[in-house]
């Protein structure tokens, strides 16, 4: 039935249409058919014909709605969804900006920090004469963030 | 002409349950690569005994902190607006 999505609207309206006045029509000539003599032993098969195809016409009739109601609600969708593709492209671009500038400041201050600790370096180093060993072990320890 | 009523309603609603919807393909969007990047370790002190030294390299972990915080807190950003896009779509 998939299938029926690449028939154009106006066809398979055509064809739904078709189907359903074709049957209505064999129907009401069946009974027409039963005053005119010659045509009498038709009557029964045009009654049945235009019966089945009148079933036969309301239920795609039934099918072709429901079909056009789901092709118009796929349309809408397609276009939210390419909305929304072009706006989450807008997003990812504005935050790969706004990620690079915020490392930035950081990496300006982490070398202001830097040339401060120099300006100073010997200043730091006459003042605390030694590190003790231990010192730098645990700060090695606290930064490799595993228990040894 | 009651049950003719009844056959034409119900072939009319299982005709209505004859098509199955079209799905609308859709994916997330994929996060920006600067943000794929895993944060890199700290690092350590070579053995020293100035504290400068020892200091240079707290003050560049430091660095790495602020640089990955700023990557978690992007990536949320980055994933509570495109959610709210991706839900948009209804």
């Amino acid at each position: 039935m998939w299938m029926l999505s690449f028939v154009p609207d106006a066809l398979l309206y055509t064809v739904v249409i078709g189907i359903l006045f074709t049957g209505i029509a064999l129907y009401i000539i069946s009974f027409v058919t039963r005053f005119i003599p010659p045509l009498i032993p038709y009557s029964g098969i045009a009654r049945i014909l235009g019966t089945i195809l009148t079933v036969v016409g309301i239920y795609f009739f039934g099918s072709y709605s429901t079909e056009i109601e789901w092709r118009a609600r796929v349309a809408e969708l397609e276009e939210q969804v390419k909305v929304s593709e072009a706006k989450s492209k807008e997003i990812n671009i504005q935050i790969q900006k706004v990620y690079v500038d915020r490392v930035k400041v950081v990496k300006q201050t982490q070398i202001v920090i830097q040339e401060k600790i120099k300006e100073v370096e010997i200043k730091i180093d006459s003042e605390c004469s030694k590190v003790a060993p231990e010192a730098v072990d645990i700060l090695n320890e606290a930064a490799a963030g595993v228990k040894k | 002409m009651k049950k003719l009523l009844l056959v034409v309603i119900v072939l009319m609603m299982t005709g209505c349950a004859m098509f199955s919807p079209t799905p609308v393909k859709r994916n997330f969007p994929a996060v920006p690569s600067e943000l794929m990047e895993a944060c890199p370790d700290l690092k350590k002190t070579e053995p020293t005994e100035k504290l400068s030294e020892v200091l240079k390299v707290v003050v560049d972990n430091y660095g790495q902190y602020h640089e990955c915080k700023i990557k978690v807190n992007t990536w949320v950003e980055w994933y509570n607006m495109q959610k709210n896009i991706f839900e948009s779509v209804k």
